[in-house]
């Protein structure tokens, strides 16, 4: 299934905004644990960084096979963008919930990494690689969930509503194998998870 | 920067506090009580034995985010740099309590 002409330029453009915001989450964890030493911020440090990583990755790929319009020699360009993406998303969530299982009690970082790692055998676009993001992230929004209704804090909601698009936008994108339309809409989806991101990061930087 | 003991800020379920959370508390005792707090308000504030808030006390004030007033009647303020600290710190607990993580 081909993605919609018409959306070409936009989904890199949507990209980088998330690259700009994943970048922004990173810092501020880094910023956290230098200050407190707390390895769950070094964690989630990682993993706002991996992210962004792959999205400006995945978004460069696409303009560049974009402005060479769409040349024969080019186009291994997206699939390897995509790939890359693919990855540091895997590794990205992967860590985010060990992060959460460490929270809750002491387990081994090798477990769930090499476990995010494992479909990086045979990632090319299926609907089983996406099956294992989707499930990363439901366990992410459900954890984030669970955080909102134990603090009631505007904040944790923005962070259970920005992975909860991000867990609709990658069903979008495993419906993507069925109608061309899923692809603009898994990138606003996935846009509007970062947006939320971006006003908790504000939220939490100036308080009212 | 504060420094954290090694392998207790990893586990903030267990019930012991870390080093670094001991800090921000006390000095969380010391702003609440107008930036004026004496010893005993602090070492019931952030439920500390006297030689453990001694020691702390001591360490705080040579990583220059408190100080000492007084010589008879002690009492402990937080510094220019201790105000900025907790700040900054009450902005990392909440970005992290986003998230659901505690530090």
């Amino acid at each position: 299934m081909l993605a919609p002409l018409w959306f070409f330029g936009f989904d890199s453009l949507m990209e980088f905004i998330g690259f700009a915001i994943a970048s922004a989450v990173a810092y501020q964890a880094l910023k956290g644990y230098r200050l407190s030493k707390e390895r769950t911020l070094l964690y989630l440090n990682l993993s706002f960084g991996l992210l962004g990583a792959g999205l400006l990755i995945d978004g460069l790929a696409n303009l560049i096979v974009l402005l060479v319009r769409f040349h024969r020699a080019f186009l291994f360009l997206s699939a390897f963008g995509y790939t890359i993406d693919f990855v540091a998303q895997l590794l990205a969530y992967g860590l985010l919930v060990f992060a959460y299982m460490q929270q809750t009690r002491n387990v081994g970082a090798e477990i769930p990494i090499a476990a995010a790692a494992v479909p990086v055998l045979f990632f090319e676009h299926n609907p089983v690689t996406e099956l294992i993001l989707i499930f990363l992230l439901v366990y992410i929004a459900t954890h984030t969930a669970i955080n909102y209704n134990m603090n009631k804090s505007a904040s944790a909601l923005l962070v259970f509503g920005a992975f909860a698009s991000l867990s609709v936008a990658h069903i979008f994108f495993l419906l993507f194998t069925l109608a061309a339309i899923f692809f603009p809409l898994a990138h606003i989806a996935q846009l509007f998870g970062f947006l939320l991101l971006l006003a908790m990061l504000i939220r939490v930087n100036h308080p009212t | 920067m504060i420094p954290t003991e090694q392998g207790q800020a990893s586990k903030p379920s267990s019930k012991y506090r870390s080093q670094f959370r001991i800090y921000v508390d006390i000095m969380h005792v010391i702003q609440r009580e107008n930036n004026e707090a004496k010893p005993t308000r602090i070492l019931y504030g952030a439920n500390l034995s006297h030689d453990r808030l001694t020691k702390y006390l001591e360490e705080l004030k040579n990583l220059g985010v408190i100080q000492e007033n007084g010589i008879d009647d002690k009492t402990y303020s937080l510094t220019q740099k201790g105000v900025e600290f907790l700040n900054n710190f009450r902005k990392v607990e909440s970005f992290a309590s986003a998230f659901g993580f505690r530090i």
